[in-house]
């Protein structure tokens, strides 16, 4: 009995790598290693002994059309694919995802207007975590003592600014991270991309962690003081209101003239000994002291607050007994105010106007170089991130913040320049002058 | 999630076997099924072997007290979501149900029943679709529960829970019906699918991901037990695990998203001429997503950060996963034209996988809405 040799032939065939062909007019790979066994043709059957009758088991079309497929290197194909990307970018001349600015305080409606006055075409886009309508904050300060009705403070809708200046404003929208590798920034109502990035969403008003948001007004956007007005009501017909402020720095210095003016009464508390301690040398103190001596203003220097909490209707009663039938069912109960060192104070209301800090979330998300806030170039008002420049509340320029608003529409004008390529404007640091706003007796400090 | 793009640290995972028996599993009996899985075969063997295998409980903590690793169980997820999708979100289930057990601490759900859980033995779900919308302000809780002589009695009906069968269990939570004043709470126990009681009702047909063993769960007087009693009251031990329970579903949509991209890639050579026409191309899906992955592992390395902020990344994170899976899936439909039209092509099925990613709770919509809760300054009312 002989072994019939195998044919070299065959054996070559047998052991020939496992082959794959593409169907030209669909795409469909016959791999002959898994063969096609819902058309009767088992797994190892080469192409070259399927039959001719055989078709395309997706698209219906011959053998014929099929071809040797051998399937690219990834690397290869990346490759290509990244010279087509090139070619795609640099031949177009402006992309269209434009300037998206967080913020719609003065600082980012002032670069919108920038902007648009230098380019007529380009997109802006404004996100903003309040509504956007256009306002003046100094006059937060002394609204009461103008009698400017709350509806009057908004000098131009946010839609209407809108309009104007052809830019797309989503109001009520929470900016989330900058995606930087791709340009996105991610916000509550979808993914933006930007060409130009402009962080202007100013800063937030600073909580002791000892007082509680929900028992604690702070007033550094036109919202917040629109409720609180509310909340007060008009001194003149449903009385008037006791009121603490913690903190005598400008801010609460500012309103606790406003509030009196309007007929609250008003406790100001400082860890420092006097009002406006910052401006010690030009005695700023003792002048806004010597200003408020007819109004019902209490100053109460060098006490830290340690607790705020809304007293129970029977607990108080013993701190303020009042005449029986006065507490009427609906009423809201007072706030207790402790300080560290054990002294009480009784409240309807507090305003803690303790400094403000940039938050730290985007900046965070982008890797951006930080001081205390955004750190930008002092000239370019650039951030770490060339497509992300920064101005306004949320900025320090070498790790300074400049929180007032003569050096914004500058910055508005130097990054506008930059970003509609226009001659460059560098920035120039200037020292500041405060008008302190405290309408008996307005103060000018240096 | 594709290991060779990763950040160095991040491409080697904490035990490559697990990866490389979830890999088999997934590229072997998992591939050939997808199919049918998307058109209602539900997966009990494939689910239990992937148990088994540890799939579903590296991010538990070890009986030696090693913390669990959440990267791993995402990474895991992802292996096989890449596959098939439903595949991934029923591993959600099980993991979350697991985590639910663990984070119980009660000794009725810790010891032999956990046990079997991470061994596969059992498998559970999740009904907290509900009460996550509850807690953000969407909808009210669905089931009531009236306190009773050593428990409590169920009632109420819970539309969609997945990954269960009658002898399955899944986390829940309710309402407890207190008389009089005093705060209102709601206490989260496990529901045993078996028990007197509850009744398990098919649903309507969806257009995708049927074998994922989801019914509407009917409570009539269910008695729920101490022994079943995962935390009372339940929201500290929501706001502990909350940040795990939604960045480990960042797993099913990683591995949508790249599988679009590979099978986007699959048709390069041949159709790149025209493909380049096209917005969304891979490399740029890629680079997005890899950047996208490096985030949630990070965010991995600490699911028990109970802050604002943490947890604000992590539902962004969920959100760029579902939103990247719509893009992704939708891209590589048309980079593969007719064939990934196909009624068996993984191609289209996958687009239905990332539009139940997106819709899923928390759906896109719903974790916008809680960011900008969570975002909002607080002020007196």
């Amino acid at each position: 009995m002989t072994l019939q040799p195998t044919p070299v032939s065959a054996a070559v065939q047998t052991l020939a790598p496992w082959q794959s062909y593409i169907c030209h007019a669909c795409g469909y790979i016959y791999n002959e290693a898994e063969g096609d066994p819902d058309s009767g043709l088992a797994a190892g059957t080469r192409f070259c002994d399927i039959p001719e009758d055989w078709a395309c088991p997706l698209c219906g079309v011959t053998k014929s059309d099929f071809a040797l497929y051998e399937a690219p290197s990834l690397d290869a194909l990346r490759a290509q694919a990244s010279d087509c990307a090139t070619a795609a970018w640099t031949n177009t001349s402006r992309s269209a995802h434009g300037v998206v600015i967080v913020g719609a305080g003065r600082a980012g409606w002032q670069l919108a207007e920038a902007v648009r006055a230098r380019d007529s075409a380009i997109p802006i886009t404004i996100v903003t975590a309040c509504a956007g309508d256009v306002y003046d904050k100094p006059l937060l300060s002394v609204a009461l003592a103008r009698r400017i009705a709350p509806e009057k403070l908004i000098k131009e809708t946010g839609v209407a600014a809108a309009r104007r200046l052809k830019l797309r404003l989503l109001p009520h929208t929470h900016a989330v991270r900058i995606c930087k590798e791709t340009r996105q920034l991610r916000t509550t109502r979808g993914t933006l991309r930007y060409d130009q990035l402009v962080l202007a969403h100013g800063a937030k008003a600073l909580l002791p962690p000892a007082l509680p948001a929900a028992l604690c007004w702070r007033i550094n956007h036109l919202g917040a003081y629109l409720k609180l007005r509310e909340a007060l009501g008009d001194a003149a017909t449903t009385g008037p209101k006791d009121l603490l402020i913690v903190g005598a720095g400008l801010i609460g210095s500012e309103l606790a003239n406003d509030l009196a003016l309007g007929g609250h009464r008003v406790t100001l508390l400082d860890v420092q000994g006097e009002p406006l301690a910052r401006w010690h040398a030009a005695q700023a103190g003792s002048q806004v002291l010597q200003a408020w001596k007819d109004l019902p203003i209490r100053f109460v220097g060098g006490v830290k607050v340690a607790n705020v909490e809304r007293l129970a209707l029977n607990a108080e009663r013993l701190w303020h007994p009042q005449p029986a039938g006065t507490a009427c069912a609906g009423q809201t109960t007072r706030l207790r105010i402790t300080t560290e060192c054990g002294q009480h104070f009784a409240a309807d209301e507090v305003i803690v106007a303790a400094g403000l800090q940039t938050p730290s979330r985007l900046a965070r998300s982008a890797n951006l170089a930080w001081a205390d806030g955004i750190a930008v170039d002092p000239h370019t008002l650039r951030t770490s991130d060339e497509r992300i420049h920064a101005m306004g509340d949320c900025v320090t320029l070498d790790g300074q913040a400049s929180r007032f608003i003569e050096p914004i529409f500058r910055q508005a004008t130097t990054i506008a320049a930059t970003i509609t390529a226009c001659a460059p404007v560098p920035y120039e640091v200037r020292p500041t002058i405060v008008r302190v706003k405290t309408t008996s007796l307005p103060l000018t400090l240096h | 999630m594709n290991a060779a793009d990763l950040p160095p640290e991040l491409a080697q995972p904490a035990t490559p076997g697990l990866m490389d028996a979830v890999r088999s599993i997934a590229q072997g009996s998992l591939a050939g099924r997808a199919y049918a899985i998307d058109r209602g075969a539900y997966p009990v063997d494939l689910l239990k072997q992937l148990a088994a295998a540890g799939a579903m409980s590296a991010h538990l903590e070890k009986a030696d007290g090693t913390p669990g690793d959440y990267g791993l169980a995402i990474l895991a997820m992802a292996e096989a979501a890449k596959v098939c999708g439903a595949t991934g979100f029923m591993m959600w289930c099980q993991c979350v149900a697991g985590l639910y057990l663990q984070a119980s601490g009660n000794p009725g759900l810790t010891g032999e029943r956990l046990a079997r859980h991470v061994r596969g033995e059992t498998l559970g779900g999740t009904g907290l679709s509900n009460p996550m919308k509850s807690f953000a302000q969407i909808e009210s809780l669905l089931l009531k529960a009236t306190p009773v002589d050593g428990g409590y009695v169920v009632n109420g009906v819970l539309p969609w829970v997945s990954n269960l069968a009658p002898d399955h269990y899944f986390g829940a939570i309710a309402a407890v019906q207190t008389d009089g004043p005093g705060a209102s709470r709601e206490m989260m126990f496990m529901l045993r699918c078996n028990a007197p009681g509850v009744t398990l009702k098919t649903c309507p047909e969806f257009s995708g991901m049927e074998g994922t063993g989801t019914f509407s769960v009917h409570c009539k007087d269910l008695f729920v037990g101490a022994d079943d009693i995962v935390a009372d009251p339940a929201k500290p031990t929501i706001a502990r695990i909350r940040g795990g329970f939604v960045l480990l579903q960042c797993g099913i949509a990683a591995g949508i998203i790249q599988g679009a991209i590979d099978s986007m890639w699959a048709v390069e050579g041949q159709l790149g001429h025209v493909n380049q026409f096209l917005e969304d191309r891979p490399a740029d899906l890629q680079a997005e997503f890899d950047a996208l992955a490096g985030r949630i592992l990070k965010l991995a390395e600490t699911p028990f950060d109970t802050s604002t902020d943490y947890f604000i990344d992590v539902l962004d994170a969920r959100a760029h996963g579902a939103e990247l899976c719509l893009r992704a899936a939708n891209s590589a439909l048309m980079h593969q034209g007719a064939r990934g039209y196909l009624m068996g092509s993984e191609v289209q099925r996958r687009v239905r996988e990332a539009q139940f990613v997106a819709i899923v709770t928390p759906a896109i919509k719903h974790l916008r809405k809680e960011i900008a809760r969570l975002s909002a300054e607080e002020m007196p009312a």
